[in-house]
Formats: structure tokens, sequence, C-alpha cells
């Protein structure tokens, strides 16, 4: 046995894979230390923040110090994000479109293009072009109104009483907080989802669930194969028949197409996680059946199962002493791989919209199909599904690893 | 040698597969010139039956020019199955589509319904129709230049006939409808009477549905009505069945080509409405395509490449298409909602459930709920705010705005999110956790409720989220589940609900129509409804209040305005009052998002057109107004 | 000869018992699902109407026409007598188009995507493991891990990748649809050009999805011929590389290709996804809207068709394996 795990840790694949998968689990163990908090929880108000550091502006403006920082391209800075060159540009389009001559407007002397365009912008002017273009002009001049403005923001709050604004400070340009001494600050590694929840909470408590269904999945499919596949390889005969005839009725109505009916006839409403496993495990145990089977009928006629009828040792003491152990490293893989593959099915089935009720706990594929319903992979939002994606890619990697490191190890030809 | 057989035959294998691939793409198609396109495995299995994909030889045309063409999406999900009008499972949401703003492409309706200023105006009829002095029945004209795709003119005679037809064989047109209409008969060639059913006053007992059929129901030619009886031998079942690749129109576009993957309309170039007394002109697009996509995102993806002109479906975060992609895309409005709401998404009470028939936790509930949170994640918002237009019965269109008393109810408006307001509303009735499971009970039992919507609809689970956890901020444990839609719908429509699992659940309001509000209203809270079976009416959670129902009975006969007005009021305040039901968010009829990177001058406000063109993707009621008004970006 | 008729005609025995049942399963399972068919289409119907208070009536036409009234049993064997006329019924979901029309319309299009894509991937695959067998060092080191690691995104991950990059961003390919959403299908260079265009990325998302489970399997059960006694044997009998190589791998490919006919069977399955990321036209999609639309006729006869399709293939490779594999040849001389 111990030498068996040393070979095993020997081989490269398989402690590749089993750091990547431990990495995981250790992910999934800490994670939550540090970040408390119901994963499911809503938190933004809107869809799909982006990844980033939240600063809280109320608590800034409240923070027990203020600095002045003279920088000298603040100012620049402002300007570039408020109006980059890209605006610019097609506030002198429009211009020259309403008539003035071209050579009259530059576009990196801003101020006397902001005067050029406040004189004769008129929002309601079409100029003949499109709706889009129209408002994209009427945006801008909106959003560029007191652009050169060095005064700072008035700060006012309403008297309780009187319900009137009184002033209560300002804001100058050149006012700075250290993000230190703000109290309410939030990173948000991979922002938010479509409900504004936080997405790299919300990932590895999905991960912990998919480890969980693929586990339980996996285990119920490799009993079952293995109980069925012993079965029929070492009695044979009818139930051999019997058995190979279910196995071939579960391979002509496909399994996918199975767990598409289970899953609808069971209905959200009872479609836990642990439901959903149990499913996936009771659809998928048809190749191991016939792998195991194969793998025993070529034992059945050993030796030493042969010496062991003439012990009369019963069919279950021969299965369980005799067989169990030439095949249980074969079982091992076997469980690797169904474990893999439940994860998958779950996966699709959610992206289907069969998967595990929505609001219980988050499952990689239930994160994958809200991203998809509210059109995060056409809109950009890398955040909300790429992360899944790489997570569902590692853990089935990592699994697939290990078992080819395992496959080497017990098949002594394989090895390099 | 063996090796070599292996290898051929997989070769072989490949060149047949790909043949047969390439075979898929080649066997459907239309000669180029002349021949009739006929599917040809339908050839071989159903000659009859099956509703060929195309009849008309496709003139030729095999790339649709872009410039002539306008594209849709969100209308027409899955394939076309027939063309005809009578039948309402036709799938064939481009041409057939019976509603309040019906749809007027291929098949036409005596009036358009425009849901900006709540008028009709007149399509296949001549004016404005007139109810006699005893408001028994309805006159009004054909217009003279009205005609069928086969050149005959549209007649009295064809409405009359289209009504008994639907009567006949007892359509979903007809079996709703007889309660109201007693007959339709043709005065003359151009006069068409309808005879409403009179109540005990002696007067049309529903003046709002008689009128409301003109404006959404079509006018099928008779001759073409008659062969159609012939060869279904007048059952019901086949006549509702029969495909009608022969059907007879009068609209300005008809079938080009429909496959798995698209439905293309061509323009009539004969049609009638270029007559100087309709439209004066053909609609600008030769052509109306739509693709069929499997769902939103793809719908989307194509919008956004300029695939599509007009999206009809709901984009998550449609600014930034013009905000960071810089795409040609506006909506109607400039800003947040980007549409005009026309329906309320509303969370239903099962007031059968236990507590539930206790207005304080109704209310509780209600006034706890983040709805800015609702509007802002679960629409992206694009819906109005309860700050921007109060809760009432009416959608926020103006017109619907203006009929009732806003400052009459003010004080029992909730903007949501007032979980102080109702922690205090529920000690104050005596509901509270006593047993400090922190959970309220309600005369000794945990108040434990179940919020549903169906599987799928996201936007209304994700509503329903939000619902849930305003619930458990206040001591109530409100819990989410989703069926399938085949199944919630079964369970929602049959009185009485399940105990546990719907005692609050999702279900549609109406939208914007010629018997709005008082439709909405009706379905709302109307207790004819309440507590029965197949109900696919309304008021699915069982409220009964005799006040409204008196009020409800008597809108449709009443014509003076103050006093329609004074009772509008009224049952907005029952309304707010009791909450039967709570309204989630406002909901446009139709999105209209629109990629100007082809065609422009699309219906958009403030736009100057009088009267105003509803942004209903060209196609709806007199949005198809629009269709004369597009222009192309670069001629 | 007398022994393969025997192995052939008890396979036979069993191909059609399985049919039968898996047909009874076919009728029977979608049935049992819980929900009202005809109330979604009734459902259907009574939205956007004002006034739908005649709508029990044509619920129970409906009902009637369905023949869903009917106990389940005298349903059945409607359903037999049709299906062996070739009726297979008219949809609910998309009533009244009949289901064999549905079927042939998109059944093409899976097998056009996703037969060539399962043998395009086998092939690829299959080679790729081979010379990763024969070659050990330098190529293993690549293609195994890599492999592994395309093998193991998920096939919806790669379609979705394979969208964004592609098509979103660099616009190379088409996003949706089975051709040019601006052209008539017809007999030209461009409408030909538009197919395959539209083609490649469903297909590739297939494909490459494949691609790496085929070569882990083939590379270890070459290695495992590789290393078998007989190799051994014919090596130290002088026989040349070339032919020992030839005989390895034939003898390698025999599961492999039993793992083909299993893979017709995910077929329909298989492209689903693909076909709904890339708005594809296919049978997967219609299985599914059949499912969720409670579509039973649709669902029966969908299922009908990959059982047929996954026992015969199953039964030609069986039929094919007990002429060419010694193995079974033995057997059938007990």
């Amino acid at each position: 046995m111990k030498h068996t795990l040393r070979q095993v840790f020997h081989s490269g694949k398989f402690v590749a894979g089993f750091c990547i998968l431990v990495a995981l689990l250790l992910l999934i163990a800490i994670y939550p230390l540090f970040v408390k908090g119901d994963p499911l929880a809503i938190i933004g108000q809107g869809t799909f923040f982006p990844p980033g550091t939240y600063v809280n502006t109320y608590d800034s403006i409240y923070a027990p110090n203020t600095y002045t920082l003279n920088l000298k391209d603040a100012a620049a800075n402002r300007i570039a994000q408020r109006l980059p060159e890209k605006d610019r540009e097609e506030m002198k389009t429009w211009l020259v479109a309403y008539g003035i001559p071209e050579e009259q407007i530059d576009v990196n002397d801003i101020k006397a293009l902001l005067d050029i365009w406040f004189e004769n912008y008129d929002p309601n002017e079409s100029l003949g072009m499109i709706y889009a273009k129209q408002r994209y002009y009427q945006r801008l001049n909106d959003s560029i109104r007191n652009l050169l403005s060095i005064e700072g923001v008035i700060l006012a709050e309403k008297n309780p009483e009187t319900g009137e604004l009184q002033e209560v400070g300002i804001v100058n340009q050149t006012d700075y907080v250290n993000i230190n001494e703000v109290a309410n600050v939030r990173v948000l590694p991979l922002g938010t989802d479509n409900f504004g929840r936080d997405v790299l909470t919300e990932l590895v408590r999905a991960t912990a669930v998919s480890l969980e269904i693929g586990l339980v999945a996996g285990v119920i499919a490799t009993l079952i194969g293995l109980t069925l596949g012993l079965l029929a390889g070492y009695i044979g005969g009818w139930v051999d028949d019997f058995i190979m005839f279910i196995t071939n009725l579960f391979t002509v109505i496909p399994s996918f197409v199975l767990l598409i009916l289970i899953s609808f006839s069971i209905g959200q409403e009872k479609r836990g996680a642990v439901t959903i496993a149990i499913v996936i495990g009771l659809t998928s145990w048809v190749w191991t059946t016939r792998a195991v089977r194969s793998q025993v009928m070529s034992l059945r006629n050993r030796d030493h199962v042969n010496l062991s009828k003439l012990s009369g040792h019963s069919i279950f003491y021969i299965i369980t002493h005799d067989i169990f152990p030439y095949i249980a490293s074969y079982v091992v893989m076997a469980l690797i791989l169904q474990i893999s593959s439940a994860i998958l099915a779950e996966a699709s089935l959610s992206i289907l919209g069969l998967g595990p009720r929505t609001t219980d706990v988050p499952t990689l594929g239930l994160m994958m199909n809200w991203a998809m319903i509210y059109q995060a992979h056409i809109m950009g939002r890398w955040w909300a599904y790429l992360p899944v994606i790489i997570m569902i890619a590692l853990i089935t990697f990592s699994m697939n690893l290990m078992n080819t490191g395992l496959d080497q190890v017990f098949n002594p030809t394989l090895r390099e | 040698m063996k090796r070599r057989i292996t290898i051929l035959s997989i070769l072989l294998v490949l060149a047949v597969v790909l043949s047969a691939c390439g075979g898929t793409a080649t066997t459907e198609v239309p000669a180029e010139t002349t021949a009739a396109p006929t599917e040809p495995t339908e050839k071989t299995e159903e000659p009859t039956e099956a509703p060929t994909e195309t009849e008309e030889v496709p003139s030729g045309e095999v790339v649709l020019p872009r410039k002539e063409t306008m594209y849709f999406n969100g209308q027409q999900w899955g394939s076309v199955v027939c063309w005809n009008p009578y039948s309402s499972s036709c799938n064939n949401a481009m041409t057939i589509a019976q509603q309040d703003n019906a749809r007027v492409l291929m098949f036409e309706t005596p009036y358009l319904y425009n849901m900006l200023d709540g008028q009709v105006y007149p399509l296949l009829a001549d004016g404005d129709f007139a109810w006699d002095e005893g408001r028994t029945q309805i006159t009004f004209k054909i217009k003279p230049a009205a005609h069928w795709s086969d050149g005959t003119p549209v007649t009295a005679e064809d409405v009359a006939y289209t009504w008994a037809t639907h009567v006949k064989y007892d359509t979903a047109t007809g079996a709703s409808n007889k309660a109201y209409i007693a007959d339709i008969v043709a005065e003359d060639a151009q006069t068409v009477v309808i005879k409403a059913v009179l109540g005990e006053n002696g007067q049309a007992l529903n003046p709002l549905l008689v009128q409301s059929y003109l404006s959404s129901n079509y006018v099928i030619q008779k001759a073409w009505t008659q062969k159609l009886e012939a060869r279904v031998g007048e059952d019901s079942a086949a006549l509702l069945t029969d495909p009608a690749d022969d059907v007879v129109w009068s609209g300005p576009y008809t079938k080009f080509y429909t496959d798995d993957t698209k439905v293309i309309l061509i323009r009539d170039e004969n049609y009638w409405g270029q007559d100087a007394s309709m439209w004066g002109k053909l609609p600008i697009p030769k052509y109306l395509g739509h693709m069929i996509y499997k769902d939103n995102a793809a719908g989307t993806t194509a919008f956004k490449a300029g695939e599509v002109d007009v999206s009809q479906q709901f984009i998550a975060n449609v600014q930034d298409l013009w905000l960071k992609e810089g795409l040609p895309v506006s909506t109607y409005l400039p800003e947040a909602p980007y549409h005009i709401g026309a329906s309320l998404p509303t969370a239903f009470f099962n007031l059968g459930s236990y507590g539930l028939d206790q207005l304080a936790v109704r209310k509780a509930i209600a006034i706890a709920v983040d709805y800015d949170t609702i509007i802002a994640n679960a629409m992206t918002n694009q819906s109005a705010t309860f700050d921007q237009v109060p809760r009432s019965l009416m959608n926020p269109t103006p017109g619907e705005q203006a009929l009732y008393d806003h400052d009459a109810v003010k004080d029992l408006q909730f903007a949501g999110k007032d979980i102080e307001g109702a922690k205090k509303l529920l000690d104050d009735a005596g509901i509270v956790d006593t047993d400090g499971d922190g959970w309220r009970e309600f005369e000794g039992q945990n108040l434990h409720y179940v919020a549903t919507a169906p599987n799928g609809w996201s936007d209304w689970q994700a509503a329903i989220e939000v619902v849930a956890a305003a619930g458990k901020e206040i001591g109530i444990d409100i819990t989410t589940n989703y069926p399938e839609w085949a199944v919630y719908q079964t369970i929602v429509t049959n009185w009485p609900l399940p105990e546990k699992d719907f005692d609050i659940f999702m279900m549609w309001s109406d939208g914007a129509g010629p018997t709005q509000p008082w439709s909405r209203i009706r379905h709302l809270m109307s207790s004819e409804f309440a507590e029965t079976t197949n109900n696919w009416n309304g008021n699915w959670g069982g409220y009964k209040n005799a006040d409204a129902d008196a009020l409800i009975q008597a809108i449709p006969s009443m014509t003076d305005e103050a006093a329609l007005k004074e009772a509008y009021t009224e049952l907005v305040r029952i309304y707010l009052t009791d909450i039967p039901s709570f309204t989630l968010m406002y909901r446009p009829q139709s999105f209209h998002t629109v990629n100007e990177s082809v065609w422009t001058n699309f219906p958009h406000e403030g736009d100057g057109t009088v009267p105003p063109v509803p942004p209903l993707d060209l196609m709806d009621g007199w949005s198809v107004a629009g269709l004369y008004n597009v222009t192309l970006v670069n001629p | 000869m007398k022994g393969y008729r025997k192995y052939f005609l008890n396979k036979l025995l069993w191909l059609f018992i399985t049919l039968i049942f898996a047909f009874v399963l076919n009728f029977f399972l979608p049935r049992l699902m819980p929900g009202d068919p005809v109330a979604a289409i009734v459902g259907r119907l009574a939205q956007g109407m004002s006034d739908t208070t005649g709508m029990k009536a044509v619920y129970e036409r409906y009902a009637e026409l369905f023949g869903v009234d009917k106990p389940m049993i005298q349903q059945f064997f409607i359903y037999v007598r049709n299906v062996l006329k070739g009726d297979f019924g008219l949809s609910f979901s998309q009533f009244p188009r009949p289901v064999a029309d549905i079927l042939s319309s998109s059944i093409m299009w899976t097998i056009g995507l996703q037969f060539p894509a399962i043998i395009v991937g086998w092939v690829i695959g299959n080679v790729l493991g081979a010379v990763a067998a024969y070659s050990r060092k330098g190529w293993d080191k690549v293609i195994m891990p890599v492999s592994i690691f395309v093998s193991n995104i998920p096939a919806f991950g790669m379609a979705v990748i394979l969208l964004a990059i592609f098509a979103v961003d660099l616009k190379w390919f088409p996003t949706s649809g089975g051709y040019g959403y601006d052209l008539i299908p017809n007999l030209s260079w461009q409408f030909v050009k538009s197919v395959f265009v539209h083609y490649q990325l469903p297909f590739w998302s297939i494909v490459l999805v494949a691609i790496g489970g085929q070569a882990i399997g083939m590379r270890s059960m070459s290695i495992y011929e590789l290393n078998a006694d007989y190799v051994k044997y014919a090596r130290f009998m002088g026989i040349k590389d070339r032919t020992i190589i030839k005989y390895v791998f034939r003898n390698a490919m025999l599961p492999q290709i039993t793992g083909l006919a299993l893979s017709i069977g995910t077929m329909v399955g298989g492209a689903l996804i693909a076909e709904i990321i890339f708005s594809y036209p296919g049978l997967g999609y219609t299985l599914l809207n059949g499912v969720m639309g409670q579509d039973y006729p649709l669902i029966s006869a969908s299922t009908l068709i990959i059982t047929i399709m996954v026992l015969l293939a199953n039964f030609i490779i069986e039929i094919v394996y007990g002429l060419i594999d010694p193995r079974i040849k033995a057997a059938q001389a007990e």
C-alpha cells in the first residue's frame, strides 16, 4: 500500500494534478475565513460592476484628514478623462457640419474649442445625423459643462427643520484622502454579477458545491457501475445478459437526454444540488459497468479465482476478495473520471436552465447560466463568465492529470 | 491490404458525410430562376399536410439587398408553422398576431390602435366608427380603395363572414368575443354594423370590448374562407390546422421565404394602401427579415453586428451599446428607462394562504421590498422607478396616467425598502415573534411563504429574489421556488392554489390597448375571475371586493370623463389600500431598440410625427406608420 | 461460417428486443413528466387578448385533438399504429406542424454538423495519439498535456470563447445561423461559401474538445499494444518494424471504433449547446424545446431517431467486429 502510494506520488502528472486540486481545496477552505458573508447576498444595485477597488464616496468626504496635493498633471488627467481626444474630434465634426470653417477649430486647444462649441452648439439641430449621433452630442454637451472650472464642489446639507440647503463644506480639486483612512473600502477582485453579487465569493462557494455534486454523483455512478459490472462479469449467463440489456437500453437512450427529461420532471423547486448530483449519478454509470465487466471477465478464469471457487467460497467472498482487489486501481480511476464528468454534466444542465435551484447555493453551472442570460459574454463582461470556465477546466484538468498519472503507475507498460 | 481498406472506408464515410452536409444546403434551394422550391423531404413524406416552406417563387433574388431589407429580432422564436389567420397557433409572429395592438403587415384590421395617444385610426375602415343612439350597435364603412391581394375589393361582407366563421368554428377569437358581440352584418358593400350583446339596461353589455374588436381582429377574405371550408369539409379542427399556403391577404407584405433559420416577407407592390386615401405610398423597405435566434444572446450579438435593424429583445444594459461600444444604437427615450412602459409585471398574494388574508402582512411585505434594486438589477434600469411613476393600476403612458387623480391617493403610495415601517405595521397588528426563532407568528404559526416565478423567466426570477430578501429583513421567512413554466401555468390558472409553494407568485398584467386600463384593472381585481379554474384572465390570488366589482362593471358604459376619472381614482385607492397584489416594475409593450447602421428615422421621442408613432417595432397597430417614414442612412 | 450466422442472429435478436423496450420507454418517459401541454398551448393563445373567458372550450377542444384525455395505454396503441404507418403525429409545441416535418428539416443540420465533427475529431485525435505513443519523448511531452487541457475545457466554454474571440471581437466569422442572414438558399458559390463559413465555429468548438479525449485514449491503447508480448515476439522474429506497427495500431484502433459508435449516441445532446450558442439549426435544440413545451410526440420521435441511430451504429460495429476481430471469431467457434 505504502509502496503504491509512493509510486503514485512519483508520477509527475499525478502530482501536478494533485497540486492543482489541493490548491483549489485550500482556496475553498481558507477564503471564507477572510471574506465573510453570504455568497448570495445582493450587494450591488445594478449589474456587472467591473473588478476593482470600490471606495465609499460619502466616507471619503468625511475622512478624518484631507490632504492637499498639488500634482501637475491632475487637471490634465481630469480633462483627458472627461473629454478624450476622440470626443474632441467628434466635436470638430459637428462644428464643421454646422458650417464653422475647419481651420478655425483646433482640437488641441481645449479652451478655444469649448468656447466655439458652447457658442454654436444647439441640441435641437439634427444636421441630418442619425439619432444615435444626435444623442451622443447631447450627452457630450451635458458632460463637458464646467470642464475647465477650477472651483471646488460645494457640499450642502438639508436643514432638518426648514428643509433648506445649507453649505457645510467644499471639496477642492486638489483634495485627497488616504484610502486607509476611508471607513468603507471594498475590493471586488472579480466585480459583481447580474444580481449584484460578489463574483469571487460566489465562485469560491460554487466551486465547493460543484465538487460536492461531482463527488456524490461520481460515487453513485461508480457504485452502481461497479456492482453491475462485477455481477455481470463474474456470474455471466442470464445475469450478464440481463445487465447488458439494461446497459444497452441506457446507451440507446443517451444519458444526456435522460438527464434533461428527469431534471425537467423533478421540477426546479425540488432540484437541490444533491438531487441533481443523484440524478447525474443515476444516469452516468453505463460506461463504468461496461468497463468493469470486461475487466472482470478477463479475471474470471485466473488461477487464483478458480482456486477460490474450488475452496467453496461464496460468490460474494470471491468477488470481494479475489476480484475486487485486482480492479481496485481501475475503479479509482473510473471514479475520478466520473467526478470530473459529473461536474461538466451539472454545468451543461444548468446552462440549459435545468440545473439546481438558483437561490440555495451557487454552482459553477448556475453562474455560467446567469452570466449568459444577462449576455455577459457578448457585452464584454469577462469577469462574470471567464473565471467560471477556467475554474471548471482547472478542476477537470487536475482530475484527468491525476487519472493519467495513475494509469501510468498501474499499467506498467504505459510508464515512460 | 486490410489497412488500405480501412483507410478507404474512412475516406468514403467522410465523403458521404460531407456531401450529405452540403446536400442540406443545396437541396432545399429554389433554383435561381423559376422552379418552385419545396423541401425535398416533404415531397416524399407529407405531400399535402406539411406547410410548404415557400409556395411563391422568389423572384430571382437570392441575396437580399441590404438597403432594401429591414431586419428584426425578438419576435419569431422557432419556425413558422402556418399562414392561417384563423389559427392562433401558427407561430407566425411576423404576420399573425391578433391582439390589442394587432400586427398588420400581412392581414389588416379595420382600425389601428395607437398606444401613445390612446386613439384608433382607420385602416381598412373609412372614417371613424359610430355608436347608435342607444349604444346597441356600431356602424362603420370600408374604404373603397381597399382590395385583396387577388385584386377583389374588401367589402363589408368579408368582415361579416370573418366573424361568422370565428363563431361557427369556435376559434379563440370567436370564443372570447361572442359574449359581447351578437352579430356582425353587412348593410351594403361598404357598411358594416356590429350588433352588441345588450345588457339589462338595453345598452351594449360591454361597449369597450365591442369597440376593441375593430382594432384587434383581422378581416379575412370571404371567398378564400369558403375555399378553406370546402377543403376541410367544415371540420373545425381541420380548419384550424390548415397551413393556408394559398391565403389571400390585404396588407403591404406577404411571405417570401421561410425555413428553420429565417422568415422573409416581401412587399406587395399592388398593396391598396398606396392609394391617397390611406398612406399614399408603399412602405419603404422591400423586404422584412427575421432570423430565428435560439436565445436572446444570439439575437443581441447579431444586433450589435448590424445584422438586425429593429430589436424587440431585452438587451441587458442596453446603454452600454452606445456609451461603451459607440455603436449607432438608440432606444425610444434617450435616458433610462429607455422604453415606454406598458404593462405591470405583478406579484400576486395567494389570499387563501395562511396569514396572507391579513392586510398588515401583505402591506408589510409590499412596502419592505427594494424596488430600486429590482429595477436596477432585474431590468437593468429599463423600467421607470416608482418615484418617477407612482404606483397605481395605470401604465406609465401619459394617457393612462391622466385617468386618475394622483394627489387623492398620494398618502397611500409607498416607494419600498421601508423596513422600519413594515416592522412597525406588523408589531402594531400584533404579529410578532413570540418564540424567539427570528420569524414572526400569526396566531401562533410562523409566517413562512414561498415566492415563485416560472423558471427561465430571468427578470421575474431576479425580481422575486429581491422580494424574498425583503421578507427576511422584516421577520417573515420567504423562500423562492421556480417551477418550469409548463407546470407553473397549470397551477396558477387553476384555483385553489396549493397550500404551500404558491403564496406569492409572479404573473403578468395587460399592456397597452383600446380597452385599457379598464381591462387591466378587471384582470387584476375583478372577483368574476377569483377562485375559478382554467383562468387565463387574472386575479389569480382570489381577491374579492364588491365595491371594486361595481366600479369595474360600470366603467365600460361610462361616457362622462369626470365620473370616469373618479371611478378610476377610487379603484386605485382600493388597490393601494387592500394590496391584493403589487407591481414590481414596469415593462414596455415591446422593447424597441434600433441600430442605425443602414436605416434611420425610426420612431423616437419627440420625432415630430402627428399622430405620434409608437415604439412597437413598426408592425403593431399604428406603429406600422413608421415603415413609411424610415430612410436610408447612406442612400 | 455457421458460428458467424449464429452470432449474427443472436445480435439481431438483441437488437430487436432493445429496440422494442427503448420504443416503449421513449413513449412513456416523456408522458410521465408533470405539467399539462394543452394548458401551455391555451396559455399561449390567451396572451395579448383582452378577453379570454371562452378559453375553457378551446382547452377542451385541444385536449381532444391531441388525445391526451384518453388513458395512457390507449394513447400508446394509437401511437404504435400511427408510427407503423410512418405517422409521428402533430407536434404540440409547434402545432399544427407534423413532427416528421420538424425532424426532417432539423436532422440534416445536426448530422451535417455532428457527424463530420465526430469523425474529424476522432481521426485527428487518433493520429495524434498514435504519433504520441510511437514517438514517446518529444511529441508526447507536448501533445499529452495540451490534449488533456483542451479536452477539459467544457464544450460550452469552448463555444463561448470561440464566439467571443473570433465572431464578436475579430469578426472573422459570423455570429449565428446556418447561412448568411441576407441569403435565400440557392445553388451559387456565394451561398455555399456562406454555409461553409457559418459552419466553422460550431464545427471546431466540437472538434477541439473531441480531439483531446481521443488522443489520450489512442495513446494509451497504442502504448499498451506496443508493449504486448506479440510485438516483442515479432521483433524477436525479425519482422520489419513497419509491419509490426501496422498490426499494433490496428489492434489499438478496435476499442476506439467502439467508442466512435457510442459517440453517435451523444451526437444530439453534444451538439445542443453549440446549437444554442451559435443559433445553429438542429435536432438538439428541437428536442430541448420539445421537453420544455411538453411536446410528447416530438420528444418521442426525436429520442426514437437517436435510439435507432445508436442501435444501428452499435450493430454494424458488432457485425464488423465479428468478421475481423480474431478474439470474437474464436468465441463464435466455442
